[in-house]
């Protein structure tokens, strides 16, 4: 089920990483890939948003206060995608985190097409 | 580096989200409509049942409307589930008041979508809300209108049978 693939540097540009993990675009492929907890997995741009969508789902304020003994795991499972992450409370914010850097540098990516290519100034 | 999710999808994904709450909002005023269509026809107010069939499809067609453009722009269109569909109303008049309150919210939720267009600059999403801003004066103007028909009419005496007689010719042509 978990797959590791080798990266080949070229082909790979790190959009945002932090010490816990990165994410790569590769954009002959059009996708992404997630080193983190340990595996490196391949998200297309349907998948990654439906994982955008999972981790910024989860109440991290509630399981912080949730004093129940049920131990602080989440199955992040993503329909239609090969991975799935089984994530404690630390990594899930760690996840988060990593995530959200990624998503302000694509915005930041975006913006700066618009400003060299696509708008006439 | 390329613009991967721009290639995507035209909309970002507030936008969308936006759009998606708007879906459920209209999915959820069509079934209201054919609820009060129910209770309208079980009370005897055939012609104004008739009227709420009418605008339950209209609010259908504009949820499909929203449905195929955040498809067309590459976004993920959501199905929504609508639940806590009212029955039961107090009386002829409350239905209409409901009714009006509806069209009201509908209106002032998609004001809400354009302020979001507008700060991002989304230009295409805004002049596809245009056609909605057009409808909802139309929207808003009939319910209005049903409601006036209680004051002038009045309900005493055969009064709700004559509304009732009414609220089907209500019709709105103003110039645009």
């Amino acid at each position: 089920m978990q797959q590791t693939l080798p990266i080949p540097s070229a082909v790979f540009t790190e959009v945002f990483s932090t010490h816990n993990g990165a994410i790569y675009q590769s954009d002959s492929e059009n996708c992404w890939y997630i080193d983190f907890a340990g595996k490196l997995a391949r998200f297309d741009y349907r998948n990654l948003l439906k994982l955008k969508k999972a981790v910024y789902q989860i109440d991290i304020e509630d399981l912080l206060l949730n004093s129940t003994k049920s131990a602080d795991l989440e199955i992040i499972f993503i329909c239609a995608c090969d991975h799935c992450y089984v994530l404690s409370l630390i990594q899930i914010i760690k996840l988060k985190e990593l995530l959200q850097g990624t998503f302000t540098m694509l915005e930041l990516n975006h913006i700066i097409y618009d400003r060299l290519y696509r708008i006439i100034i | 580096m390329k613009d991967i999710i721009r290639a995507k999808c035209l909309i970002s994904s507030d936008v969308e989200a936006l759009i998606n709450q708007q879906i459920k909002k209209e999915a959820h005023s069509s079934a209201i409509y054919l609820s009060m269509a129910s209770w309208c026809n079980r009370n005897g107010y055939d012609f104004s049942a008739d009227y709420f069939f009418k605008q339950s499809e209209e609010e259908r067609m504009h949820q499909l409307k929203f449905y195929k453009y955040v498809l067309d722009m590459g976004g993920t269109a959501i199905s929504p589930e609508i639940t806590n569909i009212k029955i039961e109303y107090n009386s002829f008049r409350e239905v209409f008041e409901e009714a009006l309150d509806q069209e009201i919210s509908v209106t002032q939720s998609i004001k809400n979508i354009a302020a979001r267009c507008h700060k991002e600059q989304d230009y295409v999403t805004l002049e596809f809300l245009n056609w909605f801003f057009r409808e909802q004066r139309e929207e808003e103007y009939k319910a209005r209108r049903a409601l006036e028909l209680f004051d002038v009419i009045g309900e005493e005496g055969t009064g709700r049978w004559q509304i009732d007689k009414h609220v089907g010719q209500i019709n709105y042509s103003a110039e645009a």
